[in-house]
């Protein structure tokens, strides 16, 4: 009863400094939109081109921008609140799962704009059915990616370079997220199954929430 | 030190041992002398995967007992792992251009798990070099090197799904596609690197004890700070 | 280890503990109890380590030398985990998310804690803060967000209270709440530690000592 009634506190009162300070939807969103104009412009104008990339382009992004939605400063506690949280009586597994909850939420959010700002940019050939399995799909990677931001950002607290030093932990072992993310919208495209994809985000997500739960009080106690 | 001169003997010998099989052993027919970089490539990976994984097993153990020495075995190891990592696809880099044309290949998933591994363990390196806490580095690099052996089998796992257009592994539980004189050649040289690992070990964490121990000596709080003499200091 | 067993009545015990936090030895030999009822002052210059003492007793860093006990959990072991929810701390920085309202500051620690909201209205009152309960924290004077904490540990009602410099810098109404939250845990068998620079804030202490080069000596 505790542990629910403390990880529903910390993801409620995430969201409501969400509301107030924007840090997803004013810096992260805008920032994510502004690389999905610079591909083409790179790339040149080639029309054919820039709607194949389309979906690819979006994972790429989804995945590497989602990351700093993880790592956004609301979610980074200053030493005095991690003091105050633990004589509270906070347990830091709550404290992750009511992180990954709020974080999970925000990044989906964040991922449904980029997918509709990547569809009015790069006109996509997407194939029937496509909706679905894509926010199946974006739901499982906005949970692992925020479980693994959320990690690397506990693992790095008040750390001088926190945030490149976080994305630099983040980014090699997202890989599985980016590869199954976009390989579901691939196998609908090629009419395959898409079990094999979304086994592997299930596998990752449950791989990554053990890991944080067992591992959050020794890196509670190493942050002070 | 004996120990570690002793080590190093050894694995200079075991070297030396190594390079006369490398150089000795057939060729094979269509590679030519290029596939001598087997004798060099395989171990370094070996050796990779074996210093990471002994990362992993001494970040559990510190996450269990708190004793300096796990954490010392953790970082030497990957230090090693690193090294070895970078020697370990540079080579298959340098073999993959000359046999195939081209030095990335993105259909091997163990090339590009070997990649990320490289990234993943740089990024332990900075974690710890970013820390200047002793106790708090210990933690926080356990904790990564934990999730790092979580992690990697499944980045394994998504590139192989991604695209296994690979050949197949070169030592199959069915035989071997090797002529025996270069699989006996790699397998000595696989040896040859696990002592050579074993010595730079032996060195790192000594080296480890030496850097600990010539810390700073602490100064105490409140020290280095006397009453103001304002007036004895003129001009001021 | 054999180490002496601490009387049962003491409610926070330091035996010859040291704590070091980078290269700097901060405590090296802490000899110390509290019993309920009692209220300690510790004294000292700035840097000296009075806000290390009090963390360490809050189970907040563990010690490297010695050892300790606080509501009869020994300190740099998992037992603190449970107690902690017992020691109410005031730092010399208010601890307040800015961009929450005082009231909201105050329902999320409550709730935290698993305490019941509907006391925070009152609490809020107690403390003169009815009036600004909506305004956001980082809109709020030092003063308010000292109040927001005292209203906090009026509701939580700490066994072991600890001020550090919890005084400094307050007007005579916040003073004055401050002297009562600390009659109210001596009054309820508590104990109250005080630490600070200024040895007129020890006016409540019945024993109060001094802290140099990382140990105590009683001055009174």
């Amino acid at each position: 009863m505790s542990f629910w009634s403390q990880t529903m506190e910390i993801a409620r009162v995430d969201m409501s400094l969400e509301r107030r300070t924007g840090d997803v939807t004013r810096i992260v969103v805008p920032f994510a939109v502004i690389a999905l104009l610079v591909f083409p412009l790179a790339l040149g104008v080639d029309l054919s081109g820039i709607s194949r990339i389309g979906p690819a382009v979006f994972w790429a992004l989804g995945v590497l921008f989602g990351m700093q939605v993880a790592l956004r400063q609301t979610a980074s506690d200053s030493p005095e609140r991690r003091d105050l949280y633990a004589l509270l009586g906070v347990d830091p597994a709550a404290k992750f799962t009511g992180r990954t909850i709020s974080g999970a939420v925000l990044t989906l959010g964040f991922f449904a704009a980029l997918l509709v700002a990547m569809v009015v940019l790069y006109s996509p050939r997407l194939p029937e059915g496509w909706l679905a399995p894509t926010l199946l799909s974006a739901m499982l990677v906005a949970i692992g990616l925020t479980e693994l931001g959320t990690l690397a950002g506990e693992v790095t607290a008040g750390l001088r370079s926190r945030t490149s030093l976080a994305s630099l932990i983040v980014a090699p072992l997202a890989i599985p997220l980016i590869i199954g993310g976009s390989q579901t919208l691939e196998s609908v495209a090629r009419e395959a199954t898409i079990l094999p994809w979304i086994l592997l985000l299930l596998a990752t997500d449950l791989a990554l929430a053990v890991a944080g739960v067992g591992l959050a009080r020794p890196l509670e106690e190493a942050s002070r | 030190m004996t120990r570690v001169r002793v080590l190093f003997a050894m694995a200079g010998a075991a070297v030396a041992v190594g390079l006369w099989f490398a150089f000795t052993a057939p060729t094979d027919a269509l590679q030519g002398e290029f596939s001598r970089i087997i004798n060099i490539h395989v171990p370094s990976l070996w050796v990779a995967f074996l210093a990471f994984g002994v990362t992993a097993l001494g970040s559990i153990l510190w996450l269990i007992r708190k004793k300096p020495r796990w954490d010392r075995l953790a970082s030497a190891s990957a230090e090693i792992g690193v090294l070895f990592t970078a020697i370990g696809l540079f080579t298959g880099m340098v073999w993959g251009q000359a046999v195939w044309g081209r030095a990335w290949d993105w259909g091997d998933a163990r090339l590009a798990t070997t990649a990320v591994m490289f990234f993943v363990y740089l990024g332990y390196l900075a974690l710890r070099r970013a820390t200047p806490d002793q106790p708090a580095r210990a933690q926080r690099s356990a904790v990564l090197g934990t999730i790092a052996f979580v992690q990697v089998p499944l980045v394994y796992f998504s590139v192989n799904l991604f695209r296994t257009l690979h050949q197949t592994q070169s030592i199959r539980p069915d035989g071997s596609t090797m002529p025996p004189e270069m699989l006996i050649a790699m397998l000595i040289n696989v040896l040859t690197f696990t002592l050579l690992y074993v010595a730079l070990m032996a060195a790192r964490t000594e080296i480890a004890v030496v850097e600990e121990a010539a810390a700073p000596v602490a100064s105490m709080a409140g020290e280095g700070i006397s009453p103001p003499r304002l007036g004895e200091v003129e001009d001021v | 280890m054999a180490h002496e067993t601490p009387p049962v009545a003491a409610l926070a015990t330091l035996n010859r503990t040291g704590v070091t936090l980078g290269n700097t030895r901060v405590l090296s030999d802490i000899t110390f109890s509290v019993a309920p009822g009692e209220v300690v002052g510790v004294v000292g210059a700035n840097g000296s380590g009075k806000t290390t003492l009090l963390r360490l007793i809050a189970s907040l860093i563990a010690p490297d030398r010695g050892d300790g006990t606080v509501l009869g959990a020994r300190l740099g072991t998992s037992e603190v985990f449970t107690i902690r929810r017992r020691i109410g701390l005031i730092s010399h920085i208010p601890t307040t998310i800015p961009e929450l309202t005082l009231e909201e500051n105050l329902l999320h620690a409550v709730r935290l804690a698993g305490h019941e909201t509907a006391k925070v209205a009152d609490s809020l009152r107690a403390v003169g803060l009815e009036g600004s309960s909506d305004r956001k924290a980082s809109d709020s004077s030092f003063g308010m967000k000292r109040r927001t904490e005292v209203a906090r540990l009026l509701i939580t009602k700490p066994s072991i209270l600890l001020l550090d410099e919890a005084i400094s810098g307050l007007d005579s109404d916040a003073h004055a709440l401050i002297d009562a939250l600390v009659d109210r845990t001596v009054g309820s068998g508590g104990a109250v530690i005080v630490v600070s620079h200024d040895p007129l804030q020890m006016e409540k202490a019945s024993t109060v000592f001094g802290l140099a080069v990382g140990a105590l000596t009683e001055m009174t």
